[in-house]
């Protein structure tokens, strides 16, 4: 169809006259726009100021997708309610001893600082936030979240919730605010095995995933330890859960090994999260 | 030269401006059941290659900056990167129609292949990632999906602008 169609406005030869002038000029302004952007962020001053009208738009369009989805979780079974229930029973009475033990971690842990004259150093408070939209972007994950500059949310703060670790918050509007899921592929986070003093930087693969391209071989490493923030960096606290091992694959090098890693936290399983914010 | 009437002038500017809205839309939708971002077709590239392939008449150098910057407002992550992929597109574009004489849907189709591997090489060299290796079969993945897209646009034009 389109064979016969298109040879009606096929030209042998093109004698229009280009550009030049007009290409150079807006070659050269979107070069500088691009070089202005990248220095002084103007992109994202432009979107917080456009989110008032932007994000509803974006949730509208993504109503139909929620719609399905709600639906689709309003359709559950009874018998699948019942066994949900009666996991949820059994991890609340497991987690209910948990805390028992905790507070008595706790306060031994307390004992424990005052005779040896430790600073308390778990200085982190957060703000509670709820999940209204986690998409992709036109290529990019994106989580976007109810609360902003008015609650007082902060470029840069870290985000987490009862899995653990969830992103980096990237951009902050009025009312709205967008976080960097740890899975993005531009994510970056300095992590320790909690069973070893290995620091390493632990990287989102843009795939639902995480991964450690380069892992000293000659650290001891099996599938399921458990990776948490080292606290390097400042950004994030010590010891917030992030990921546990899958899969270790040899590189090409003998000295290092390739992990892939499974976060503890996706975005389509969670509503409630929490931004930290750290006590002055 | 084959000169176009008012009226098809303005069916083929109304058709671009519906594409573009879809194309908006579709880029915040995200493919059902797939997380991965990386896979995603680039909707903007599949039409402003369609549109410039059947000479859409709205497209010129002005309004393809325009329209790049709006992209880069609403899903871009550069200002300007749309802006210069776009208006480098129809660059490569016009170059290749001087030096070449395109006489079928084929050679078209063709063009329409080389453009878009320029432009993903022109996306990824100005990617704000600095990514240099990208997983090969997640790129091919995607570069399938734009295609695809690119097919689907261009029987929506062909459909709409051709009498």
């Amino acid at each position: 169809m389109v064979a016969k169609e298109s040879k009606s406005s096929l030209k042998l030869f093109n004698r229009d006259s280009f550009p030049l002038f007009s290409f150079v000029i807006l070659f050269i302004l979107c070069l500088v726009l691009m070089g202005l952007d990248y220095r002084q962020q103007i992109l994202k001053e432009i979107k917080s100021r456009l989110s008032i009208t932007v994000s509803p738009i974006i949730y509208l369009i993504n109503v139909p997708a929620n719609i399905f989805i709600t639906s689709k979780n309003n359709f559950i079974s009874k018998i699948q309610l019942e066994d949900k229930i009666k996991n949820l029973e059994q991890t609340n009475y497991s987690l209910s001893i948990s805390v028992q033990e905790n507070k008595l971690i706790k306060a031994e842990n307390k004992i424990l600082r005052n005779k040896l004259k430790i600073e308390k150093d778990f200085n982190i408070v957060g703000i509670n936030a709820e999940i209204i939209l986690p998409k992709v972007k036109n290529g990019y994950s994106i989580i976007t979240i109810d609360k902003g500059l008015k609650g007082n949310i902060k470029i840069g703060s870290g985000v987490i919730n009862n899995t653990g670790l969830v992103g980096q918050i990237i951009n902050v509007s009025n009312n709205y605010s967008e976080i960097m899921p740890i899975t993005s592929d531009d994510y970056a986070v300095p992590a320790i095995m909690d069973s070893s003093k290995e620091n390493i930087i632990v990287y989102g693969d843009g795939n639902g995933g995480l991964k450690i391209p380069l892992f000293p071989a000659s650290s001891s490493i099996s599938i399921n330890d458990t990776f948490v923030t080292s606290g390097v960096g400042g950004s994030y606290p010590k010891g917030i859960k992030i990921a546990r091992v899958v899969e270790i694959i040899p590189t090409k090098s003998p000295k290092f090994n390739f992990i892939v890693l499974a976060p503890f936290s996706q975005p389509t399983t969670f509503t409630q999260i929490t931004v930290l914010t750290t006590k002055k | 030269m084959i000169k176009k009437t008012i009226m098809e002038k303005k069916r083929e500017r109304a058709l671009f401006i519906i594409l573009f809205f879809i194309s908006i839309i579709f880029s915040n939708l995200g493919i059902p059941g797939i997380e991965n971002s990386n896979i995603m077709p680039n909707y903007f590239l599949a039409l402003i290659i369609s549109c410039l392939l059947n000479k859409n008449s709205f497209l010129n150098l002005y309004n393809l900056v325009i329209f790049g910057l709006i992209v880069d407002i609403l899903c871009g992550q550069l200002l300007g990167q749309y802006g210069f992929l776009f208006i480098s597109i129809y660059f490569v574009y016009f170059i290749i129609q001087k030096i070449t004489t395109i006489s079928n849907s084929k050679q078209l189709l063709f063009l329409g292949f080389c453009l878009f591997i320029f432009s993903f090489i022109a996306l990824w060299a100005t990617s704000l990632s600095h990514k240099i290796f990208i997983p090969f079969n997640l790129l091919f993945l995607q570069f399938v999906l734009t295609f695809i897209t690119y097919l689907i646009f261009n029987i929506f034009i062909t459909r709409f602008t051709k009498n």
